[in-house]
């Protein structure tokens, strides 16, 4: 899809508030966020589409500094991680130091102090202190996609901010990555045992969690990327398709090219957009 | 004369549960299907029937999902009836819903099935605040489809579960909280205590039915890693405490120790002698399933 035609496409899809939905229907924050990080891979940040998407997100950011996942949701939610991707012409709109202090004050409930000691007196077991990650929704466990997502905002925001605290936090995230990998060496949502049993992973966290971890040094990861290159190869789904070659790609192996998209949802389409850019060495999760 | 009369006034009316012979996914599904509605003469013409799945991951070497043939069978049974009918789930770990109903067989068997799906996970979502909850839930978004249906249709897979002992129709509700807020997976409901949210999505959905798939159900270490286990049955009912109960007694649990049961309904409510069973008896279908060794206490022992 040419440059024209994915604005075209996603002016097309975008609502009369701003924002995007996932298919149709209302605004939500992640289809918005998404579509604007497509716009902005053909450089439309500027367009009208972009500046009505900035004015909605504007109304998602809470009191809290975190964005709600849609309107009439009373809580911040792990989509703030998502917003700090945004380029920094269009996040300086927001109220990115509130985001981002918000990202930063977010752990799995699992960390908690309590937790942990109450998991101690139980199983016996003491998990180590260096390894959190983040939650999907305020005061619940962490899991593997909304860790990934906010380690990718926490390195963006590195970019402008070298606070230790930032470093720290995405190296924590990290680590709780790697503790979550599944024995077939991908990632599933981030059970990857479940009463002793291994579970198999998933192809689109498997390649969420390698773009996450494409600056980390670990052996172990040879063997992820062999298990994404072998998800690619039979993976039905353009999505999941989609984020395993961005996985790939952020570790230097070759892709050859983006698959055609099977659905024409607006995550498809930013997503294809935001592969083919990558593919053609740029980058919103890769560079 | 009288204290009896009194007696028979006061005693709550016994739900009725059918459990009818199914062998196998094939053709012969529809026809019984119909008959499940006609027993439980449900009165839904004009009316806005929502069907409930169960799906959660595919894995062509199991038994994970609903039968996408059962829901073909129900959607055409519930038409037939003329209810306008739509199917929705909202998957708890995988977020790519259509693929995932697209690898569990949904596409290939129900036409124009795209057309007719809702993802709950995206939906729409209204508020609701819980009355008296169970959980440590005060409030819960729940989707714009499962609130406005006349008729919620819970059809789940027989499943052993490595939590609650067993996933019935009453615990298939978790798919109705809307991942786009809570997350994959629906990680708040677990923190407010598993058994104790499921009392409480059922305590919002007052309109329902259940249709279960136990043709070909799961045992061992369910809901996901467990084994194929045939039950060759499907079990349907409007009291879905009822339909759970009666499914667990063909599984050879005893509904009286599964947590979200007694909460719901208490003990004495599935009761056998408080189900009017229709169709086969629990006895001549019974198949055990095997459970892990931490739920042998569950076993029911008939006396």
């Amino acid at each position: 899809m040419t440059a024209t035609a994915t604005q075209e496409k996603l002016e097309t899809l975008q609502n009369p508030d701003g924002g995007w939905p996932y298919n149709r229907g209302r605004s939500w924050t992640e289809p918005t966020v998404f579509a604007l990080l497509a716009l902005s891979c053909e450089t439309a940040v500027s367009s009208e589409a972009a500046n009505k998407a900035v004015r909605w997100l504007r109304t998602m950011q809470r009191a809290d500094g975190g964005f709600a996942p849609r309107p009439g949701v009373e809580e911040s939610t792990w989509v703030t991680a998502l917003v700090l991707l945004l380029p920094p012409s269009l996040l300086a709109r927001l109220n990115a130091a509130g985001a981002l202090g918000w990202i930063l004050s977010q752990t799995g409930r699992e960390s908690s102090w309590l937790q942990r000691m109450r998991v101690a007196m139980l199983s016996g077991q003491v998990h180590r202190s260096g390894s959190e990650g983040w939650p999907w929704f305020p005061e619940t466990a962490a899991w593997v996609a909304p860790t990934a997502f906010a380690i990718l905002a926490l390195r963006e925001a590195q970019k402008r901010d070298p606070r230790h605290e930032i470093h720290e936090r995405a190296r924590s995230g990290q680590e709780f990555l790697m503790s979550r990998m599944c024995a077939d060496g991908g990632w599933n949502h981030g059970s990857s045992k479940a009463l002793g049993y291994d579970g198999p992973s998933y192809p689109e966290t498997t390649g969420l969690a390698l773009l996450a971890l494409r600056d980390l040094k670990d052996a172990r990861l040879d063997r992820s990327l062999e298990r994404a290159a072998r998800h690619l190869e039979s993976c039905q789904s353009s999505e999941a398709a989609s984020w395993l070659q961005l996985g790939l790609l952020a570790h230097g192996r070759g892709v050859l090219s983006s698959s055609s998209a099977k659905r024409s949802g607006v995550q498809q389409v930013a997503l294809g957009t935001i592969l083919e850019h990558a593919l053609r060495g740029g980058g919103v999760f890769v560079s | 004369m009288a204290a009896s009369s009194c007696s028979r006034r006061l005693a709550p009316a016994r739900a009725t549960v059918s459990i009818l012979r199914q062998p196998v996914y094939d053709q012969t599904i529809y026809d019984t299907v119909r008959r499940l509605l006609a027993i439980h003469k449900l009165d839904v013409r004009g009316k806005r029937v929502v069907l409930k799945p169960n799906l959660v991951e595919f894995d062509s070497c199991t038994t994970i999902n609903t039968h996408p043939m059962l829901v073909h069978a129900a959607l055409e049974a519930f038409r037939e009836l003329g209810a306008t009918v739509r199917i929705a789930e909202g998957p708890g770990h995988r977020r790519i819903t259509l693929d995932l109903a697209d690898a569990a067989g949904y596409f290939h068997t129900i036409p124009s099935f795209e057309d007719l799906f809702t993802d709950l996970n995206l939906d729409e979502v209204a508020m609701v605040r819980l009355r008296r909850p169970a959980s440590k839930l005060r409030k819960l978004y729940l989707p714009h489809t499962a609130l406005g249906a006349d008729l919620l249709v819970s059809m789940p897979k027989m499943k052993t579960h490595h939590w609650v002992g067993a996933t019935l129709s009453m615990k298939n509700f978790f798919g109705l909280v809307p991942g786009g807020v809570y997350g994959w997976p629906k990680n708040v409901l677990h923190w407010a205590g598993i058994d104790e949210s499921i009392a409480d999505l059922h305590q919002v959905f007052p309109s329902t039915f259940a249709i279960v798939d136990g043709v070909d159900g799961m045992e061992g270490n369910g809901p996901i890693q467990g084994t194929p286990k045939h039950a060759g049955v499907l079990v349907a009912g409007r009291n879905l405490p009822a339909v759970d109960a009666t499914c667990c007694r063909i599984m050879g649990i005893d509904p009286a120790k599964i947590g979200y049961l007694r909460l719901s309904a208490g003990s004495d409510a599935v009761a056998e002698a408080r189900i009017l069973q229709q169709g086969e008896s629990v006895r001549s279908v019974r198949t055990d399933f095997q459970l892990l060794p931490e739920f042998q206490s569950l076993r029911w022992n008939e006396s």
